[in-house]
């Protein structure tokens, strides 16, 4: 067989021919190459929003326009249509419901004024109405500071943006009213320019650095949980030298009850001084996303977002609803998609979970607000700080495990076991504590009964927390006639709310 | 081999373009490599499904159903039952869903063909055999059901796992893997 070198020699046009078939074939793959690369470009095109939005956008409205349906079903979190057995999306006094709550956090806020939750919408209203933020008359005045926003509004990334992380943190919560005023939405979990999930708090950012985690290397699944760890977790102020009341998640040990605890404890952090015992307290935030990850939907790795945003389809269209709720409200779309059993069923096994918690719970409340009072009552028989240290610290403790078990409102359901072993422990240590001002009592030479104050109501049990109600309602009431309006017209002349 | 080589060698004074030419066509058939991602299509990662963008809506379906737990895209549109027949099927696949692709065929609704339909079946009953053994209707193939000899899994359960409706506008705004630039990303920093 001779080489096509010597047939080329011999007919000179069999290499043109050659010349010609490879063109052709190199033309065909460049044609080929660049279908390739156009319908890769269409891939980027896909998700790009149709009018353009700034990095920082906190007006939900104008995320709105490129995202109607996520919009509409987002608008949808302001309805009050539903409660579940202890939950739902109404405004209840759950001081009214169980009188226990104003003494076991006297002296701190949550006595004022404690209501069930209610939707996104409803964030930026209900801070600004809840007697807990009381009633400045203006920017450098009132009980809390600017770190209270941090889990209000979109407009909290955009002023981090503008004026630093640090900064955004100083001063009182009155002085950033005027700014702070579009409710949790899109810019919260979104990232303006791909929309995908993007942490917009720092303090997640911070708490995953601390424990040596790259939040960055995060699937899309654990995007779907994280982007509301963002603010459904415990967290507290860090008042610590050079920082001013910068918000720090607790989680350097770890994230158990038991880890939180021991971080406190090393740093002698506390939230209050009760008011009634003195017990140096830590009042749980809510820990949800923490709950979240011990119970076995977090362990087998079900999102935040496949439960309380399930997929919804509409006139042949399929998206994530926005209208984060509790499952119970759409038990088809979120349980259903996994669980085969009855509506009527699945129903009432979270029933039945929330039930025996609450059991447990109802014991904690009961022994630990007697512990608070008998504590008060050794303070007024003349017990001294050095007697009271053991039953102060189980206070501290048995409260702690107690706030974070119901703190967090689903927790009861997320993690029925660990909730259940951490509200055990709570009552053995309010027990304790009770034993332990027995004996200090012994010492001080009173053997009787504790008389105990009537706390039956919300009115009563607030008296006995040492809070005068009318004239914080009355404050409060020239605050929002005052001050408030002005915030909301400086917002829209100064185009920060629609 | 030797020989086979030797045929193909061209004139000398031919050598130098012909070696220069070889090379444009093979660095433009890696470019078609690189910029297809062929290399993914071994794996069975669900991400190399929405390599072609258009499969955004079965990628949305099947990540927001119970079957993300469990089943990746293989283990239902792949047979199972041999690595030949595995790889082979693959690969006719493949090739079918690349050309209509890059031919711009696809239509706005994709539904399995006879082929694939065939596979899924096999699949149903591959992990749910305990589901169907007491009912003989229920082991049926696809081309037995075609004939009237029982019922294929999906024509009762319609939704399982990518729902009803998969046209491809029906999961806007999804979240999913798609590739991103074909730039890369050094290249991108110079232009800056």
């Amino acid at each position: 067989m001779s080489n096509i070198s010597k047939s080329v020699n011999n007919k000179p046009w069999l290499g043109w021919l050659l010349f010609g078939l490879s063109l052709v074939a190199v033309f065909c793959l460049g044609l080929l190459a660049s279908s390739i690369t156009e319908r890769r470009v269409e891939a980027q095109m896909v998700n790009k929003p149709m009018t353009a939005l700034g990095k920082t956008e906190a007006k939900n409205e104008l995320w709105g326009k490129n995202y109607p349906r996520e919009y509409q079903s987002w608008e949808a979190t302001k309805e009050m249509d539903f409660s579940s057995k202890y939950n739902g999306n109404v405004m209840r006094d759950m001081l009214e419901e169980d009188p226990n709550l104003p003494i076991l956090w006297a002296g701190y806020g949550f006595s004022k004024d404690y209501n069930a939750p209610r939707g996104h919408m409803y964030a930026i209203e209900d801070i600004q109405n809840t007697l807990r933020t009381g009633a400045p008359t203006g920017p450098d005045d009132g009980p809390m500071p600017a770190t209270c926003w941090s889990c209000k509004s979109p407009d909290v990334p955009r002023m981090m943006e503008e004026h630093g992380v640090a900064e955004f943190y100083k001063g009182k919560w009155a002085g950033k009213g005027a700014e702070i005023v579009n409710p949790i939405g899109c810019a919260d979990c979104h990232d303006s320019e791909t929309m995908n999930l993007q942490i917009s708090r720092p303090a997640l950012k911070e708490a995953f650095e601390r424990q040596g985690k790259d939040i960055e290397k995060a699937s899309h699944q654990e995007m779907r949980s994280l982007v509301c760890a963002q603010c459904h977790v415990e967290y507290y102020f860090d008042k610590s030298e050079g920082k001013q009341n910068y918000l720090t998640f607790p989680w350097d040990k770890g994230t158990t009850v038991e880890d939180m605890e021991a971080y406190y404890d090393a740093i002698d952090f506390k939230d209050w001084t009760h008011k009634i015992s003195k017990a140096p307290m830590l009042k749980a935030q809510h820990p949800g996303y923490e709950t979240w990850k011990m119970g076995i939907h977090g362990q087998r790795g079900v999102s935040c977002a496949d439960c309380h945003m399930p997929y919804k389809t509409e006139g042949g269209q399929k998206f994530t609803d926005h209208h984060i709720q509790s499952p119970l409200n759409n038990v088809a779309n979120s349980c259903q998609v996994c669980h085969r059993e009855e509506e009527k069923t699945l129903i009432s096994n979270v029933y039945e979970r929330q039930d025996a918690i609450k059991e447990t719970r109802d014991k904690v409340e009961r022994e630990l607000s007697i512990a608070h009072l008998e504590a008060g009552f050794a303070w007024e028989k003349g017990a001294t700080e050095k007697q009271m240290k053991k039953a102060l610290t189980l206070i501290r403790h048995a409260g702690w495990r107690w706030d974070f078990a119901v703190a967090s409102h689903g927790a009861a359901f997320h993690a029925p076991i660990e909730i259940g072993r951490i509200l055990g422990s709570a009552l053995e240590k309010s027990y304790q504590a009770r034993m332990e001002i027995k004996k200090v009592l012994i010492e001080l030479g009173y053997t009787g009964e504790v008389p105990l104050p009537d706390y039956s109501t919300k009115e009563k049990a607030q008296k006995v927390a040492g809070l005068d109600m009318d004239k914080l309602n009355k404050d409060k009431e020239t605050f929002k006639q005052n001050l408030l309006p002005e915030w909301i017209k400086e917002a829209k002349a100064k185009g920060k709310l629609l | 081999m030797g020989k086979i080589f030797k045929f193909f060698v061209p004139p000398k004074q031919w050598r130098l373009p012909v070696t220069i030419l070889l090379g444009v066509f093979f660095g433009l058939a890696t470019y078609t490599v690189y910029v297809s991602k062929a290399w993914v299509y071994l794996s069975d990662d669900p991400a190399a499904c929405v390599n072609c963008h258009i499969m955004a809506p079965q990628y949305a379906t099947w990540q927001h159903s119970a079957h993300r737990e469990q089943a990746t895209c293989n283990d239902c549109h792949v047979p199972h039952d041999s690595a030949l027949r595995k790889y082979y099927f693959k690969a006719m696949d493949g090739l079918r869903h690349a050309t209509m692709f890059t031919l711009r065929m696809e239509p706005q609704v994709i539904k399995i063909h006879e082929a694939g339909a065939g596979v899924v079946q096999e699949n149903c009953q591959r992990c749910h055999d305990h589901l169907t053994e007491t009912n003989k209707n229920l082991q049926v193939s696809y081309q037995e059901a075609e004939h009237g000899k029982g019922k294929l899994c999906w024509d009762c359960h319609r939704e399982v796992p990518h729902g009803r409706v998969n046209s491809l506008s029906s999961t806007p705004n999804a979240r999913v893997p798609l590739p991103s630039s074909v730039v890369p990303e050094w290249l991108r920093k110079i232009k800056k």
